[in-house]
Protein backbone atom coordinates (compact mmCIF):
# COMPACT_ATOMS: atom_id res chain seq x y z
CA UNK A 1 0.00 0.00 0.00
CA UNK A 2 1.12 3.85 -0.58
CA UNK A 3 -0.57 6.64 0.73
CA UNK A 4 -0.33 10.32 -2.06
CA UNK A 5 -1.36 13.76 -1.05
CA UNK A 6 -3.17 15.85 -3.14
CA UNK A 7 -1.58 18.98 -2.61
CA UNK A 8 -3.89 21.07 -4.52
CA UNK A 9 -6.92 19.86 -2.10
CA UNK A 10 -4.98 19.58 1.15
CA UNK A 11 -6.42 23.23 3.03
CA UNK A 12 -4.19 22.39 5.57
CA UNK A 13 -6.63 20.88 8.40
CA UNK A 14 -4.03 18.47 9.59
CA UNK A 15 -5.65 15.75 10.36
CA UNK A 16 -3.37 13.08 8.57
CA UNK A 17 0.09 14.14 10.42
CA UNK A 18 -1.75 14.09 13.90
CA UNK A 19 -3.46 10.97 13.27
CA UNK A 20 -0.56 8.58 11.68
CA UNK A 21 2.38 10.72 12.23
CA UNK A 22 4.32 7.88 11.24
CA UNK A 23 3.49 8.35 7.97
CA UNK A 24 2.61 12.07 7.17
CA UNK A 25 4.10 15.91 8.46
CA UNK A 26 3.40 19.43 8.42
CA UNK A 27 5.22 21.74 6.19
CA UNK A 28 5.90 25.45 7.10
CA UNK A 29 2.27 26.16 6.04
CA UNK A 30 0.59 23.21 8.29
CA UNK A 31 -0.31 21.37 5.49
CA UNK A 32 0.44 18.13 5.20
CA UNK A 33 3.07 15.82 3.60
CA UNK A 34 4.26 12.36 2.66
CA UNK A 35 7.46 10.91 5.15
CA UNK A 36 9.65 9.40 2.64
CA UNK A 37 8.38 7.65 -0.74
CA UNK A 38 4.57 6.96 0.99
CA UNK A 39 4.87 3.26 1.05
CA UNK A 40 3.23 1.73 4.15
CA UNK A 41 4.42 -0.52 6.46
CA UNK A 42 1.63 -3.50 7.07
CA UNK A 43 1.94 -2.26 10.59
CA UNK A 44 0.93 0.85 9.75
CA UNK A 45 -2.05 0.46 7.31
CA UNK A 46 -4.57 0.56 10.02
CA UNK A 47 -3.06 4.50 10.27
CA UNK A 48 -3.14 5.17 6.83
CA UNK A 49 -6.69 4.14 6.98
CA UNK A 50 -7.57 6.46 9.80
CA UNK A 51 -5.94 9.12 7.89
CA UNK A 52 -7.25 9.05 4.76
CA UNK A 53 -10.85 8.54 6.50
CA UNK A 54 -10.41 11.76 9.12
CA UNK A 55 -9.69 14.35 6.18
CA UNK A 56 -12.33 16.46 5.60
CA UNK A 57 -10.70 17.37 2.04
CA UNK A 58 -10.80 13.63 0.68
CA UNK A 59 -6.77 14.68 -0.15
CA UNK A 60 -5.40 11.40 1.26
CA UNK A 61 -5.38 8.39 -1.12
CA UNK A 62 -4.45 4.85 -0.27
CA UNK A 63 -3.02 2.89 -4.02
CA UNK A 64 -2.02 -0.61 -4.00
CA UNK A 65 1.82 -1.04 -4.02
CA UNK A 66 3.76 -0.59 -7.07
CA UNK B 1 -22.24 39.20 13.67
CA UNK B 2 -26.04 40.20 13.76
CA UNK B 3 -28.39 37.41 12.56
CA UNK B 4 -31.34 39.29 12.40
CA UNK B 5 -33.57 38.01 9.77
CA UNK B 6 -36.77 39.53 11.48
CA UNK B 7 -39.79 38.16 12.92
CA UNK B 8 -41.97 36.07 10.50
CA UNK B 9 -39.76 36.10 7.19
CA UNK B 10 -37.32 33.30 9.18
CA UNK B 11 -39.95 31.66 11.21
CA UNK B 12 -38.27 28.35 9.80
CA UNK B 13 -34.85 29.36 11.22
CA UNK B 14 -36.35 30.81 14.93
CA UNK B 15 -38.31 27.73 15.35
CA UNK B 16 -35.73 25.63 15.46
CA UNK B 17 -35.90 23.50 18.78
CA UNK B 18 -32.04 24.32 19.69
CA UNK B 19 -31.64 25.52 23.41
CA UNK B 20 -32.08 22.44 25.41
CA UNK B 21 -30.94 19.38 22.51
CA UNK B 22 -28.73 20.34 19.24
CA UNK B 23 -29.77 16.30 18.28
CA UNK B 24 -33.55 17.71 17.81
CA UNK B 25 -32.29 21.12 16.34
CA UNK B 26 -30.18 19.88 13.58
CA UNK B 27 -32.56 16.98 12.74
CA UNK B 28 -35.05 19.69 12.33
CA UNK B 29 -32.79 21.80 9.79
CA UNK B 30 -31.78 17.80 8.24
CA UNK B 31 -35.49 17.19 7.72
CA UNK B 32 -36.54 18.67 4.47
CA UNK B 33 -33.51 17.24 2.37
CA UNK B 34 -30.14 17.88 1.56
CA UNK B 35 -30.57 21.79 -0.11
CA UNK B 36 -33.73 23.54 0.20
CA UNK B 37 -35.32 26.85 0.73
CA UNK B 38 -37.54 28.18 3.65
CA UNK B 39 -38.26 31.90 4.39
CA UNK B 40 -36.23 33.04 1.26
CA UNK B 41 -32.86 31.43 3.51
CA UNK B 42 -31.19 28.31 1.51
CA UNK B 43 -29.67 25.36 3.43
CA UNK B 44 -27.27 22.72 2.65
CA UNK B 45 -27.13 19.82 5.02
CA UNK B 46 -25.61 16.59 3.31
CA UNK B 47 -22.17 15.81 3.40
CA UNK B 48 -22.29 15.98 -0.71
CA UNK B 49 -23.82 19.53 -0.78
CA UNK B 50 -21.52 21.16 1.43
CA UNK B 51 -18.30 19.72 0.21
CA UNK B 52 -19.69 20.92 -3.17
CA UNK B 53 -19.99 24.72 -1.76
CA UNK B 54 -16.77 24.36 0.01
CA UNK B 55 -15.08 23.48 -3.34
CA UNK B 56 -16.77 26.01 -5.28
CA UNK B 57 -16.09 29.61 -3.84
CA UNK B 58 -16.39 31.45 -6.49
CA UNK B 59 -19.97 30.46 -6.78
CA UNK B 60 -20.66 30.29 -3.24
CA UNK B 61 -19.02 33.39 -1.83
CA UNK B 62 -17.88 33.86 1.67
CA UNK B 63 -17.09 38.13 1.13
CA UNK B 64 -20.66 38.21 0.29
CA UNK B 65 -22.06 36.88 3.16
CA UNK B 66 -19.79 38.67 6.14
CA UNK B 67 -19.99 42.14 4.52
CA UNK B 68 -22.35 43.23 6.66
CA UNK B 69 -20.73 42.26 10.35
CA UNK B 70 -20.27 45.39 12.71
CA UNK B 71 -16.58 45.80 11.12
CA UNK B 72 -15.02 48.96 9.88
CA UNK B 73 -12.96 47.23 7.27
CA UNK B 74 -12.90 43.76 5.89
CA UNK B 75 -12.54 40.64 7.82
CA UNK B 76 -9.72 38.91 6.38
CA UNK B 77 -9.20 36.45 5.10
CA UNK B 78 -12.82 35.36 5.61
CA UNK B 79 -14.60 38.13 3.74
CA UNK B 80 -12.35 37.70 0.68
CA UNK B 81 -12.93 35.73 -2.52
CA UNK B 82 -9.96 33.91 -4.43
CA UNK B 83 -8.26 35.14 -6.44
CA UNK B 84 -7.17 37.39 -3.47
CA UNK B 85 -7.88 34.77 -0.63
CA UNK B 86 -4.56 32.77 -1.18
CA UNK B 87 -2.19 35.60 -1.07
CA UNK B 88 -3.74 35.91 2.94
CA UNK B 89 -3.51 32.36 3.50
CA UNK B 90 -0.35 31.36 2.15
CA UNK B 91 0.84 34.03 4.42
CA UNK B 92 -1.20 33.39 7.39
CA UNK B 93 -1.02 29.69 7.58
CA UNK B 94 2.61 29.27 8.53
CA UNK B 95 1.63 31.47 11.56
CA UNK B 96 -1.13 29.54 12.49
CA UNK B 97 0.82 26.05 11.58
CA UNK B 98 1.09 23.34 14.34
CA UNK B 99 4.70 23.76 14.78
CA UNK B 100 3.79 27.71 15.61
CA UNK B 101 1.44 26.58 18.24
CA UNK B 102 3.49 24.23 19.63
CA UNK B 103 5.88 27.07 20.54
CA UNK B 104 3.43 28.58 22.53
CA UNK B 105 2.01 25.63 24.25
CA UNK B 106 3.89 25.94 27.51
CA UNK B 107 2.84 29.41 27.66
CA UNK B 108 -0.98 28.59 27.14
CA UNK B 109 -0.51 25.81 29.72
CA UNK B 110 0.61 28.38 31.92
CA UNK B 111 -1.88 30.86 31.95
CA UNK B 112 -4.75 28.45 31.65
CA UNK B 113 -3.16 26.62 35.19
CA UNK B 114 -3.23 30.26 36.60
CA UNK B 115 -7.12 30.68 35.62
CA UNK B 116 -8.13 27.74 37.02
CA UNK B 117 -5.86 28.15 40.25
CA UNK B 118 -7.84 31.26 41.23
CA UNK B 119 -11.23 29.11 41.73
CA UNK B 120 -9.98 25.51 42.19
CA UNK B 121 -9.65 26.05 46.01
CA UNK B 122 -13.52 27.46 46.13
CA UNK B 123 -15.26 24.29 45.44
CA UNK B 124 -17.58 25.97 42.66
CA UNK B 125 -17.64 28.12 39.87
CA UNK B 126 -19.33 29.25 36.54
CA UNK B 127 -17.33 27.40 33.78
CA UNK B 128 -18.25 30.31 31.53
CA UNK B 129 -17.61 33.41 33.42
CA UNK B 130 -14.20 32.36 35.07
CA UNK B 131 -12.76 30.60 32.45
CA UNK B 132 -14.15 30.07 28.93
CA UNK B 133 -14.93 33.92 28.38
CA UNK B 134 -11.13 34.59 29.90
CA UNK B 135 -8.85 32.50 28.31
CA UNK B 136 -9.58 32.12 24.75
CA UNK B 137 -9.35 36.35 25.32
CA UNK B 138 -5.93 35.94 26.86
CA UNK B 139 -4.36 33.51 23.94
CA UNK B 140 -5.44 36.39 21.21
CA UNK B 141 -3.55 38.62 23.28
CA UNK B 142 -1.19 36.64 23.86
CA UNK B 143 -0.64 35.59 20.02
CA UNK B 144 -0.88 39.45 19.17
CA UNK B 145 1.61 40.47 21.99
CA UNK B 146 -1.08 42.99 23.58
CA UNK B 147 -0.74 43.20 27.18
CA UNK B 148 -2.82 40.84 29.32
CA UNK B 149 -4.15 43.87 31.78
CA UNK B 150 -6.37 45.05 29.33
CA UNK B 151 -8.34 41.63 28.71
CA UNK B 152 -11.19 42.72 30.69
CA UNK B 153 -11.86 45.71 28.59
CA UNK B 154 -11.08 43.80 25.40
CA UNK B 155 -13.59 41.22 26.29
CA UNK B 156 -16.48 43.87 26.70
CA UNK B 157 -15.83 45.28 23.42
CA UNK B 158 -16.32 42.06 22.02
CA UNK B 159 -19.32 41.03 23.52
CA UNK B 160 -21.13 43.90 22.43
CA UNK B 161 -19.29 43.34 18.59
CA UNK B 162 -20.31 39.87 18.44
CA UNK B 163 -23.37 40.42 19.89
CA UNK B 164 -26.02 38.22 21.21
CA UNK B 165 -26.56 36.21 18.15
CA UNK B 166 -24.58 35.78 14.97
CA UNK B 167 -24.66 34.39 11.48
CA UNK B 168 -24.54 37.72 9.53
CA UNK B 169 -27.50 38.71 8.06
CA UNK B 170 -29.08 42.29 8.60
CA UNK B 171 -26.82 45.37 8.85
CA UNK B 172 -24.78 45.72 12.23
CA UNK B 173 -26.80 48.20 15.14
CA UNK B 174 -25.28 51.52 16.18
CA UNK B 175 -23.73 49.92 19.29
CA UNK B 176 -21.90 47.33 17.55
CA UNK B 177 -20.60 50.26 15.58
CA UNK B 178 -19.24 51.99 18.42
CA UNK B 179 -17.24 48.91 20.02
CA UNK B 180 -16.05 48.10 16.94
CA UNK B 181 -14.26 52.08 16.71
CA UNK B 182 -13.41 51.51 20.07
CA UNK B 183 -11.67 48.37 19.36
CA UNK B 184 -10.29 49.89 16.20
CA UNK B 185 -8.51 52.73 17.86
CA UNK B 186 -6.96 50.46 20.41
CA UNK B 187 -5.39 48.28 18.03
CA UNK B 188 -4.24 50.98 15.95
CA UNK B 189 -2.05 51.86 18.64
CA UNK B 190 -0.27 48.93 19.24
CA UNK B 191 0.12 48.50 15.67
CA UNK B 192 1.72 52.01 15.04
CA UNK B 193 3.90 50.74 17.92
CA UNK B 194 4.86 47.37 16.73
CA UNK B 195 5.78 48.96 13.33
CA UNK B 196 8.18 51.32 15.15
CA UNK B 197 9.38 48.50 17.69
CA UNK B 198 8.54 44.96 16.20
CA UNK B 199 8.40 42.27 18.82
CA UNK B 200 8.09 38.25 19.12
CA UNK B 201 4.53 38.00 18.38
CA UNK B 202 2.51 37.27 15.06
CA UNK B 203 1.58 40.96 14.68
CA UNK B 204 4.49 42.13 14.66
CA UNK B 205 5.20 39.30 11.85
CA UNK B 206 3.21 40.45 9.97
CA UNK B 207 3.44 44.13 10.53
CA UNK B 208 6.99 43.73 9.40
CA UNK B 209 6.30 41.94 6.08
CA UNK B 210 7.55 43.52 2.94
CA UNK B 211 7.55 44.74 -0.84
CA UNK B 212 4.53 42.98 -2.74
CA UNK B 213 3.99 40.90 0.76
CA UNK B 214 3.55 44.19 2.90
CA UNK B 215 0.61 44.48 4.54
CA UNK B 216 -1.83 47.83 4.60
CA UNK B 217 -3.27 49.18 8.09
CA UNK B 218 -6.56 48.32 6.90
CA UNK B 219 -5.78 44.79 6.45
CA UNK B 220 -4.00 44.51 9.55
CA UNK B 221 -7.15 45.63 11.19
CA UNK B 222 -9.22 43.12 9.54
CA UNK B 223 -6.71 40.33 10.19
CA UNK B 224 -7.47 41.63 14.18
CA UNK B 225 -10.97 41.71 13.95
CA UNK B 226 -11.61 38.43 12.19
CA UNK B 227 -9.44 37.04 15.07
CA UNK B 228 -11.62 38.86 17.71
CA UNK B 229 -14.74 37.52 15.91
CA UNK B 230 -14.03 33.87 15.32
CA UNK B 231 -11.24 33.49 17.60
CA UNK B 232 -12.96 33.96 20.95
CA UNK B 233 -16.72 33.28 20.84
CA UNK B 234 -16.12 29.87 19.13
CA UNK B 235 -13.48 28.49 21.88
CA UNK B 236 -15.28 30.17 24.55
CA UNK B 237 -18.66 27.73 23.54
CA UNK B 238 -15.92 24.74 23.23
CA UNK B 239 -14.36 24.52 26.46
CA UNK B 240 -18.30 25.20 27.99
CA UNK B 241 -19.41 22.03 25.72
CA UNK B 242 -16.34 19.84 26.75
CA UNK B 243 -16.63 20.82 30.38
CA UNK B 244 -20.65 20.00 30.41
CA UNK B 245 -20.16 16.70 27.99
CA UNK B 246 -17.35 15.81 31.05
CA UNK B 247 -19.27 17.53 34.43
CA UNK B 248 -22.15 15.20 33.49
CA UNK B 249 -20.76 11.53 32.89
CA UNK B 250 -18.35 10.12 35.71
CA UNK B 251 -18.06 7.50 33.28
CA UNK B 252 -16.39 9.48 30.06
CA UNK B 253 -13.92 11.63 33.65
CA UNK B 254 -12.97 7.97 34.35
CA UNK B 255 -11.92 6.64 30.97
CA UNK B 256 -10.35 10.13 29.91
CA UNK B 257 -8.47 9.58 33.28
CA UNK B 258 -7.24 5.92 32.64
CA UNK B 259 -6.28 7.13 29.46
CA UNK B 260 -5.42 10.41 28.90
CA UNK B 261 -4.28 9.68 25.34
CA UNK B 262 -8.33 10.16 24.88
CA UNK B 263 -8.50 13.79 25.01
CA UNK B 264 -7.89 14.13 21.66
CA UNK B 265 -10.82 12.30 20.48
CA UNK B 266 -12.87 13.57 23.05
CA UNK B 267 -12.30 16.89 21.99
CA UNK B 268 -12.89 16.00 18.10
CA UNK B 269 -16.25 14.36 19.78
CA UNK B 270 -17.51 17.40 21.25
CA UNK B 271 -16.49 19.43 18.32
CA UNK B 272 -18.73 17.26 16.04
CA UNK B 273 -21.47 17.55 18.13
CA UNK B 274 -21.47 20.70 19.53
CA UNK B 275 -20.61 23.41 16.99
CA UNK B 276 -20.10 26.98 18.13
CA UNK B 277 -20.15 27.87 14.95
CA UNK B 278 -22.73 25.48 13.02
CA UNK B 279 -23.92 26.99 9.92
CA UNK B 280 -21.07 29.13 7.93
CA UNK B 281 -23.00 31.52 5.80
CA UNK B 282 -22.49 32.36 2.09
CA UNK B 283 -24.38 34.03 -1.09
CA UNK B 284 -24.38 32.81 -4.61
CA UNK B 285 -22.84 34.59 -7.58
CA UNK B 286 -24.89 32.50 -10.01
CA UNK B 287 -27.22 29.63 -9.69
CA UNK B 288 -26.14 26.57 -9.21
CA UNK B 289 -27.83 23.43 -9.10
CA UNK B 290 -27.16 21.08 -5.89
CA UNK B 291 -27.51 17.66 -5.51
CA UNK B 292 -30.76 18.14 -8.02
CA UNK B 293 -31.81 21.20 -6.89
CA UNK B 294 -31.01 24.90 -8.54
CA UNK B 295 -30.34 27.65 -6.10
CA UNK B 296 -30.84 31.04 -7.77
CA UNK B 297 -28.13 33.78 -8.40
CA UNK B 298 -27.65 35.80 -5.03
CA UNK B 299 -29.14 33.34 -2.74
CA UNK B 300 -28.20 33.40 0.81
CA UNK B 301 -27.40 30.01 1.49
CA UNK B 302 -26.38 28.16 5.21
CA UNK B 303 -23.65 25.50 4.49
CA UNK B 304 -25.18 23.38 7.89
CA UNK B 305 -21.52 21.90 8.92
CA UNK B 306 -23.27 20.35 11.69
CA UNK B 307 -26.36 18.25 10.15
CA UNK B 308 -23.18 17.11 7.73
CA UNK B 309 -21.40 15.96 11.22
CA UNK B 310 -24.62 13.68 12.23
CA UNK B 311 -24.36 11.55 8.99
CA UNK B 312 -22.80 8.23 8.02
CA UNK B 313 -21.99 7.29 11.49
CA UNK B 314 -22.76 4.32 14.13
CA UNK B 315 -23.36 6.88 17.11
CA UNK B 316 -24.29 10.13 15.32
CA UNK B 317 -25.57 11.83 18.07
CA UNK B 318 -23.62 10.87 21.56
CA UNK B 319 -20.47 10.87 22.17
CA UNK B 320 -17.99 8.10 20.91
CA UNK B 321 -14.43 8.28 21.68
CA UNK B 322 -13.54 5.06 19.16
CA UNK B 323 -14.70 7.68 16.44
CA UNK B 324 -13.30 10.37 17.64
CA UNK B 325 -10.31 9.92 14.37
CA UNK B 326 -12.89 10.19 12.09
CA UNK B 327 -13.37 13.91 10.93
CA UNK B 328 -15.83 16.30 11.03
CA UNK B 329 -16.42 19.35 9.20
CA UNK B 330 -16.78 21.87 12.27
CA UNK B 331 -13.64 23.96 10.71
CA UNK B 332 -15.46 24.64 7.24
CA UNK B 333 -13.74 23.10 4.70
CA UNK B 334 -12.30 24.14 1.37
CA UNK B 335 -9.97 27.26 1.16
CA UNK B 336 -12.21 28.99 4.08
CA UNK B 337 -11.16 26.15 6.50
CA UNK B 338 -10.91 27.64 9.60
CA UNK B 339 -7.43 29.14 9.82
CA UNK B 340 -7.27 28.98 13.67
CA UNK B 341 -8.12 25.23 13.83
CA UNK B 342 -4.56 24.03 15.44
CA UNK B 343 -4.63 26.85 18.25
CA UNK B 344 -8.32 26.10 18.61
CA UNK B 345 -7.85 22.35 18.85
CA UNK B 346 -4.21 22.90 21.48
CA UNK B 347 -6.51 25.16 23.57
CA UNK B 348 -9.07 23.16 24.28
CA UNK B 349 -6.82 19.53 25.05
CA UNK B 350 -4.87 22.31 27.48
CA UNK B 351 -7.77 22.73 28.64
CA UNK B 352 -9.36 19.61 29.24
CA UNK B 353 -5.93 18.58 31.03
CA UNK B 354 -5.28 21.11 33.35
CA UNK B 355 -9.21 21.33 34.32
CA UNK B 356 -8.99 17.52 34.93
CA UNK B 357 -5.34 17.72 37.48
CA UNK B 358 -6.95 20.51 39.28
CA UNK B 359 -10.57 19.07 39.59
CA UNK B 360 -10.59 15.55 38.63
CA UNK B 361 -14.47 15.41 39.87
CA UNK B 362 -16.97 17.87 39.33
CA UNK B 363 -20.87 18.03 38.71
CA UNK B 364 -23.23 20.52 37.20
CA UNK B 365 -25.16 22.62 40.37
CA UNK B 366 -27.73 21.27 41.29
CA UNK B 367 -30.97 22.43 38.55
CA UNK B 368 -28.61 23.56 36.24
CA UNK B 369 -29.98 22.75 32.58
CA UNK B 370 -28.04 24.49 30.68
CA UNK B 371 -29.05 25.82 27.44
CA UNK B 372 -27.78 28.01 24.44
CA UNK B 373 -29.52 31.21 23.11
CA UNK B 374 -31.35 30.64 19.92
CA UNK B 375 -31.51 32.42 17.28
CA UNK B 376 -27.88 32.53 16.71
CA UNK B 377 -25.37 32.29 14.63
CA UNK B 378 -23.29 30.76 17.31
CA UNK B 379 -23.89 28.80 20.22
CA UNK B 380 -23.14 28.79 23.14
CA UNK B 381 -23.74 28.67 26.93
CA UNK B 382 -24.28 32.05 28.49
CA UNK B 383 -23.60 30.11 32.22
CA UNK B 384 -22.41 26.70 33.21
CA UNK B 385 -22.25 26.98 37.35
CA UNK B 386 -20.42 23.37 38.72
CA UNK B 387 -19.44 22.54 41.85
CA UNK B 388 -16.33 19.87 42.85
CA UNK B 389 -14.31 19.16 45.94
CA UNK B 390 -12.50 22.01 46.63
CA UNK B 391 -8.72 21.17 45.73
CA UNK B 392 -6.14 21.90 48.46
CA UNK B 393 -3.76 24.85 48.29
CA UNK B 394 -5.28 25.21 44.82
CA UNK B 395 -2.58 23.13 43.18
CA UNK B 396 -3.05 20.08 40.74
CA UNK B 397 -3.85 16.64 42.44
CA UNK B 398 -1.03 14.98 42.08
CA UNK B 399 1.50 16.81 40.65
CA UNK B 400 3.73 19.62 41.42
CA UNK B 401 2.44 23.23 41.03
Amino acid sequence: MRILIDAAACTGHGRCYSLAPELFEDDEQGHGRVVGDGSVPPELQAAAQRAETACPERAVSLLPAG
Amino acid sequence: MAHDTGGAAASFYDAAPMAFDRTEGWAYFRGPGDVYERDGLWYLTSPQAVRFAHQHPEIFSSAKAFDSLGSPVPLIPIAIDPPAHVRYRRLLDPMLAPRVIGGIEDELRRQVREIIGEFAGRGSCDVMADLAKLYPAQVIMTLFGLPLEDRDTFIAWTKVLVGSSGGGVGEATPEQMEAGLALFSYLQEYIDEKRATPADDMLSRVLSMEGEDAWTNEEILGLCFLFILAGLDTVTAAIGFVLRALGEDPGLRARIAADPQLTGPLVEEVLRLELPAPMTPRVTTQAVEVCGTTIPSGAYAFLCLATVNRQDRDHPDSIDLGAGDRGHMSFGGGIHRCLGSHLARRELRIVVEEWLSFIPDFTLAEGVRPAVHWPSGTLHYESLPVIFPATVAASPVGGAA
